[in-house]
C-alpha cells in the first residue's frame, strides 16, 4: 500500500473511533432533547420517535410555571453561590498558605475530605443544624457544601501557587511589599487562571449535589436536583416534563463544561495527577 | 511569629542567638480555612467515631454501647451483602471506564479535527448534573417503552429487564457509571500521553517496532503511572456512588443492589439509628482509606519517574 | 550608595554548612563579584545580603549598621534575578515603578524616574508592553531598570546573564559594566562564569564548598593565585599542572623532565614534592623542554589551541590529566602525532604545594 493512502486510512480509522467514543454522549443528551419536546403520546410509541412532528414545548412551560421551579432555582443559585464564594475566600489563601510552607503533610486531611463519602458527614452535622435550629433555612445545605467547595478550592490552589515561582515573591520582598501586599498584588493576579478554574469545578459540583440535599432540604429549601428527583417520585409520572426539567437542570452545567472546557480539563487533571 | 520592622530595634539586635525571620509567616493564611476545615470536616469525623458507639435513634435516650454496634454490623447479612454488592460494583466501574477511557485517550492523542469540540462532548456525562441523567437513563431503561431494548431488538437480542430484574441491575448500573466515568480517565490518560517524550519513539521506529509494540513496550509502561491514578480515582468515587443509584434504583429491586452507600442513607435516614448508621459510615471509612493506601503503595513502585507528583 | 561588611557569615541548613566563615569588605561604589562553581555558596551568600535567607553566624552590615534582622523591604537593596522575576501581569512600566508604589512615591516623581532608567537602558518604546512580549535581552534590561528606579543603596545580580545566549551575553556584560560607571551604585554579583567575573569586576571573590579562595583585582588574581583553585579556576583554558619535585635550580617532572625556575626556588626546599603550574600561553618552542606529542589542534582564528601528551604517559584515561594545553597566537602547521618540544616562561610559573594546594 502506498504510504499516503495509508496514512489517509489511518486517519479515517481514528475519526470512525473517535466518532464511535464520542456518540454515547452525543446520542445521550441528543434522546434527552428529543424526550423532553415529545408529548406524552409520541413518548410513549414504540417504535420511538426521535424527532416529533409536534413540539411539546409546553413540556418546559409547565415545569416553570408550576412546582416553585424558580424557587428551588433560586435556591440552587443561593446555596451554590454562597458555598463556592466563602470557599474562594478561605480557600485562596490557604492553597497559597499551604503551598509556601511546604505544608504537604496538611493537604493529606484535604485528599482524605475528598475520599469521605458525603453521607458520613451528613449524620453528624445533621444532628448539629438540628440542634441549632437551622433545619427549614438554606444555611445548612450552604455550609454543607462547603464539604465539598473548600477542598476542591484548596486543592487547586495548592497546585497553582506551587508552580508559580518563588523568585517573583522575592522580588516583591525586595521591592519593599509586605506579605499581604505580596499576596495581592503578585501571587493573587498571578494565580487568576487557578482561581477561574476552582470557581467553575466548585460551582458544577456544588451545583450537581443531591445527596445534602435530599436529607437536609424542607420542602421551601430543595434545591433543584432534589425537586427533580421528587417530581419523579410524588407526582405523576410523565416524560416530557420530568426530561424537560432533567435538562434544565442540567443545562447551566453542560454550557458551562463547553464554554470552560479547557479550564476544566485543565483542573481535574492536575487535581488528579497530583491526587495520587 | 511577625516580622521585624522597628529599625531601631534591629540595630541592636545584631549579636547572635537570637532567630528572628526575615520571612513573614504564612499561617494567617490558612487559619480561616483552618477553621472551616475542623467544623465541617473534622469534626464530623471525631462526633461520627463518638457516634458509633452509642445506642442512638432520633428521639429517643442515648445510651453508650461501645463495640456492640460493630458486633451487629458483623451478623447483618443485608450489610455483608451489601458489602458484596459494593466490591462487584466497585471493580466493574473501574475496569470498563479504565479500558475504554485508555483506548478513547489514544484516539484523541491524535491530530483530528475539531479535537476540542469532540473532546467536549466527551466529557459532558461526567460534569452533568447525576440525577438528571439518572432519570432519563431510567426512562431508557424501561422494558416496554425504553429505546435500549428497541435498539437491542434491532440486532436480536432482547428484551431485557435491565434494572428491573436482580440478575441485570448491576450490570445496568454499571453501564451508566461508566458511561459517566470514562471521560475522566480518558482525561488523565490523555494527560499522561501528552507528557511522554517523543524520542524513544522515533528511536523505537528507528529500530522497527510495530505499533502494537510500541503501545506494549512503550506507551503502557510510561502511562502505567497515570492508570493507577486513574484506578485510586475511580475507585473512590465508585465506593462512594450514590446520587446514580439512588435515584434509579433505591437499591432495588428488593435490596439487589444496594450498596453500603445506600444501606448507610436508610439506616440513618430512613430508620433514623444514628448509632448504628454511624457503625457503617466508620466501617465503610476505613475501607475506603485502607483501599487508598493500597492502591497508593501499587502506585509508588509503578511509577517509573518520581517527578510526576508526590 | 553605601559600603557592605560581611564578618565571619556561617549558613547552615540543619547540619550541613553550606558557608563557613565568610568576611568581605565592599567599599562604597566597588562592583564586588562573588565567583566560584556552583555549589560554593555564593548565591546564598548574595541571598543573605538581600535578607531572602536568615543568616546562622556572624554579621552583615550595609553601611555601618547590622541588618542580620532586617526583612529585605527595608534593606534599600535592588536584586536583579537569574530569571528576571518580572511580574508578568504588569506592564513593563508597571514592573518599574512596582517599588515607589508600594512607598507611595508621588505619580509625578515616579515617571520621571521610570523615564530616566528607560532612557539608559532603551527601553522607552517597550513601556506599554508585557514581559511575555520581550526578548529575552530586554526582560534582562528590564529587570535592571527595575533596580535603577529604586535608586537603591546595593545592587544585587544573581547570575543575571545565564539565560542569555552567548553574543547576548556580552553585550550586556558591556551594559551592565557601563551603567555601573555611570551609576557608580555599590554592587555584588553573583556568577559561575570566571569570564564574566574578570571583565567587569573591580574586585573578585572567588568561593569554593563555602569559604573565600582569594579576594582580589581580575589581574591580581590571574597573576598571584594564591592556591591551585584560584589558579585552576580563573584564566581560561585553565592552568597547566604538572606534578613534579624541587631540586637543584630547577623542577623535576615525574618521569624526570626538568623545567626551569629562574633562579625563583624557595629556600630550603630541595627534593620537596611540588606541582608546576604554568598558563596555557605561556610555553614557546624551544630545544630543551618537555617532549610531548600533539594530541589535538584547536584553530580559533585568533590563536590555536593545543591539547599535548608528554612523551612517556599513555593514552589512557588515567592520564588525560596529565595532558597539557597550549595556546599560541600564531597559527601552526602542527598536525596530531607529530612531537614537540616546548618549555615554559619561568618568570610567570608558579609552584604549588601539593598537600595545601597553597602558592610556595
Amino acid at each position: 500500500m502506498s504510504r499516503p493512502l495509508r496514512k489517509l486510512l489511518d486517519k479515517a480509522g481514528m475519526a470512525v473511533c473517535v466518532l464511535l467514543l464520542v456518540s454515547p454522549a452525543l446520542l445521550f443528551f441528543l434522546w434527552m432533547l428529543s424526550l423532553s419536546l415529545k408529548f406524552e403520546i409520541d413518548n410513549g410509541a414504540y417504535p420511538p420517535i426521535l424527532i416529533p412532528e409536534r413540539f411539546a414545548w409546553k413540556n418546559y412551560t409547565t415545569i416553570l410555571e408550576g412546582n416553585s421551579f424558580l424557587l428551588y432555582f433560586w435556591n440552587s443559585l443561593i446555596v451554590t453561590g454562597a458555598a463556592t464564594l466563602f470557599a474562594l475566600l478561605v480557600g485562596v489563601p490557604a492553597g497559597y498558605g499551604i503551598a509556601r510552607m511546604r505544608a504537604h503533610k496538611s493537604a493529606v486531611v484535604i485528599m482524605i475530605a475528598r475520599m469521605t463519602p458525603g453521607l458520613s458527614f451528613l449524620i453528624p452535622l445533621f444532628l448539629l443544624f438540628q440542634w441549632l435550629g437551622l433545619l427549614g433555612t438554606l444555611w445548612p445545605q450552604i455550609i454543607i457544601h462547603l464539604v465539598v467547595t473548600v477542598p476542591i478550592v484548596i486543592w487547586i490552589m495548592i497546585g497553582y501557587f506551587e508552580t508559580t515561582p518563588m523568585e517573583l515573591e522575592e522580588a516583591a520582598m525586595v521591592d519593599g511589599a509586605t506579605r499581604w501586599q505580596i499576596f495581592a498584588k503578585v501571587a493573587l493576579p498571578i494565580a487568576k487562571p487557578g482561581i477561574v478554574v476552582a470557581f467553575i469545578l466548585s460551582v458544577i459540583f456544588s451545583w450537581n449535589n443531591f445527596v445534602f440535599g435530599i436529607v437536609l432540604a424542607s420542602r421551601e429549601t430543595r434545591t433543584l436536583p432534589v425537586a427533580v428527583y421528587n417530581m419523579l417520585s410524588f407526582e405523576q409520572v410523565s416524560w416530557g416534563p420530568l426530561a424537560a426539567a432533567a435538562l434544565v437542570v442540567t443545562l447551566p452545567v453542560l454550557i458551562l463544561t463547553v464554554a470552560a472546557q479547557r479550564q476544566i480539563v485543565a483542573g481535574l487533571t492536575a487535581g488528579a495527577v497530583k491526587g495520587g | 511569629m511577625s516580622i521585624l520592622t522597628s529599625s531601631d530595634r534591629v540595630a541592636g539586635a545584631a549579636s547572635v542567638g537570637r532567630t528572628k525571620r526575615l520571612r513573614p509567616s504564612y499561617w494567617p493564611f490558612v487559619v480561616p480555612a483552618l477553621v472551616v476545615v475542623v467544623g465541617v470536616i473534622v469534626f464530623p469525623w471525631v462526633f461520627t467515631l463518638w457516634m458509633s458507639a452509642m445506642e442512638w435513634r432520633i428521639g429517643e435516650e442515648q445510651r453508650f454501647v461501645g463495640l456492640q454496634n460493630y458486633v451487629r454490623l458483623a451478623t447483618d447479612v443485608r450489610f455483608l451483602e451489601a458489602m458484596g454488592h459494593t466490591l462487584v460494583y466497585t471493580a466493574l466501574s473501574v475496569v470498563a471506564p479504565l479500558v475504554l477511557g485508555t483506548a478513547a485517550a489514544l484516539a484523541f492523542n491524535t491530530k483530528l479535527p475539531a479535537r476540542g469540540l469532540l473532546r467536549g462532548i466527551f466529557v459532558m456525562p461526567m460534569m452533568a448534573t447525576p440525577v438528571a441523567i439518572a432519570l432519563v437513563w431510567t426512562m431508557m431503561f424501561h422494558p416496554q417503552l425504553g429505546v435500549l431494548n428497541y435498539l437491542l431488538s434491532l440486532v436480536g437480542i432482547g428484551p431485557l429487564q435491565w434494572v428491573y430484574h436482580p440478575s441485570t441491575v448491576i450490570l445496568s448500573l454499571v453501564l451508566v457509571e461508566t458511561w459517566q466515568w470514562t471521560p475522566l480517565v480518558m482525561l488523565i490518560v490523555l494527560g499522561g500521553l501528552a507528557s511522554l517524550p517523543t524520542e524513544p519513539y522515533e528511536s523505537a521506529q528507528i529500530d522497527g517496532a510495530t505499533a502494537w509494540q510500541r503501545f506494549r513496550y512503550l506507551t503502557l509502561p510510561m502511562i502505567k503511572p497515570f492508570l493507577m491514578v486513574a484506578v485510586i480515582i475511580r475507585s473512590i468515587d465508585a465506593l462512594k456512588s450514590f446520587d446514580i443509584l439512588y435515584t434509579i434504583t433505591q437499591g432495588g429491586p428488593g435490596t439487589a443492589s444496594e450498596t453500603i452507600n445506600l444501606y448507610l442513607y436508610s439506616v440513618a435516614f430512613t430508620y433514623y439509628d444514628i448509632g448504628y448508621g454511624s457503625a457503617i459510615a466508620v466501617v465503610f471509612f476505613v475501607l475506603i482509606i485502607l483501599l487508598s493506601l493500597v492502591l497508593l503503595h501499587l502506585r509508588q513502585r509503578s511509577a517509573w519517574n518520581s517527578g510526576d507528583g508526590k | 550608595m553605601a559600603s557592605v561588611s560581611i564578618r565571619n557569615v556561617r549558613k547552615s541548613y540543619g547540619p550541613v554548612e553550606i558557608i563557613k566563615g565568610v568576611s568581605i569588605d565592599i567599599q562604597d561604589g566597588e562592583f564586588v563579584i562573588l565567583v566560584g562553581p556552583s555549589g560554593c555558596g555564593k548565591s546564598t551568600l548574595l541571598r543573605m545580603i538581600a535578607g531572602l535567607e536568615e543568616i546562622s553566624g556572624g554579621t552583615v552590615a550595609i553601611d555601618d549598621r547590622v541588618v542580620n534582622d532586617m526583612p529585605p523591604k527595608d534593606r534599600d537593596i535592588a536584586m536583579v534575578f537569574q530569571n528576571y522575576a518580572l511580574y508578568p501581569h504588569m506592564t513593563i512600566a508597571d514592573n518599574m515603578s512596582f517599588a515607589l508604589r508600594l512607598k507611595n512615591t508621588a505619580k509625578s516623581e515616579i515617571t520621571a524616574k521610570v523615564e530616566r532608567a528607560a532612557g539608559i537602558l532603551g527601553l522607552g518604546p517597550l513601556l506599554d508592553r508585557f514581559p511575555r512580549q520581550l526578548s529575552g535581552g530586554q526582560r534582562q534590561r528590564v529587570a535592571m531598570g527595575r533596580a535603577i528606579v529604586r535608586d537603591p543603596k546595593v545592587f544585587l545580580f544573581d547570575e543575571p546573564l545565564s539565560n542569555l545566549d552567548a553574543k547576548l551575553r556580552v553585550q550586556m556584560r558591556t551594559e551592565i559594566k557601563e551603567m555601573h560607571q555611570r551609576l557608580k551604585t555599590t554592587t555584588v554579583y553573583v556568577t559561575h562564569d570566571q569570564i564574566e567575573a574578570m571583565t567587569m569586576a573591580d574586585k573578585i571573590v572567588v568561593m569554593h564548598d563555602g569559604i573565600i579562595e582569594q579576594i582580589g583585582a581580575p589581574l591580581d588574581l590571574y597573576d598571584h593565585p594564591a592556591n591551585m583553585f584560584v589558579a585552576g579556576f580563573i584564566g581560561s583554558p585553565a592552568m597547566n599542572f604538572i606534578p613534579g619535585s624541587i631540586g637543584g635550580d630547577g623542577f623535576t617532572t615525574e618521569d624526570g623532565s626538568r623545567l626551569p625556575l629562574g633562579g625563583r626556588v624557595p629556600a630550603a626546599s630541595d627534593g620537596r614534592p611540588a606541582v608546576y603550574g604554568v598558563r596555557p600561553e605561556h610555553f614557546r618552542l624551544a630545544d630543551e623542554g618537555l617532549a610531548a606529542e600533539v594530541v589535538v589542534v584547536e584553530p580559533t582564528g585568533s590563536e590555536t589551541q593545543m591539547v599535548l601528551r608528554p612523551l612517556g604517559t599513555k593514552a589512557g584515561r588515567e592520564d588525560r590529566k596529565r595532558e597539557l594545553t597550549w595556546v599560541l597566537r600564531e597559527r601552526t602547521g602542527a598536525r596530531p602525532g607529530e612531537v614537540v618540544r616546548i618549555a615554559p616562561d619561568p618568570a610567570l610559573a608558579h609552584l604549588f604545594n601539593p598537600d595545601t594546594g597553597l602558592r610556595l
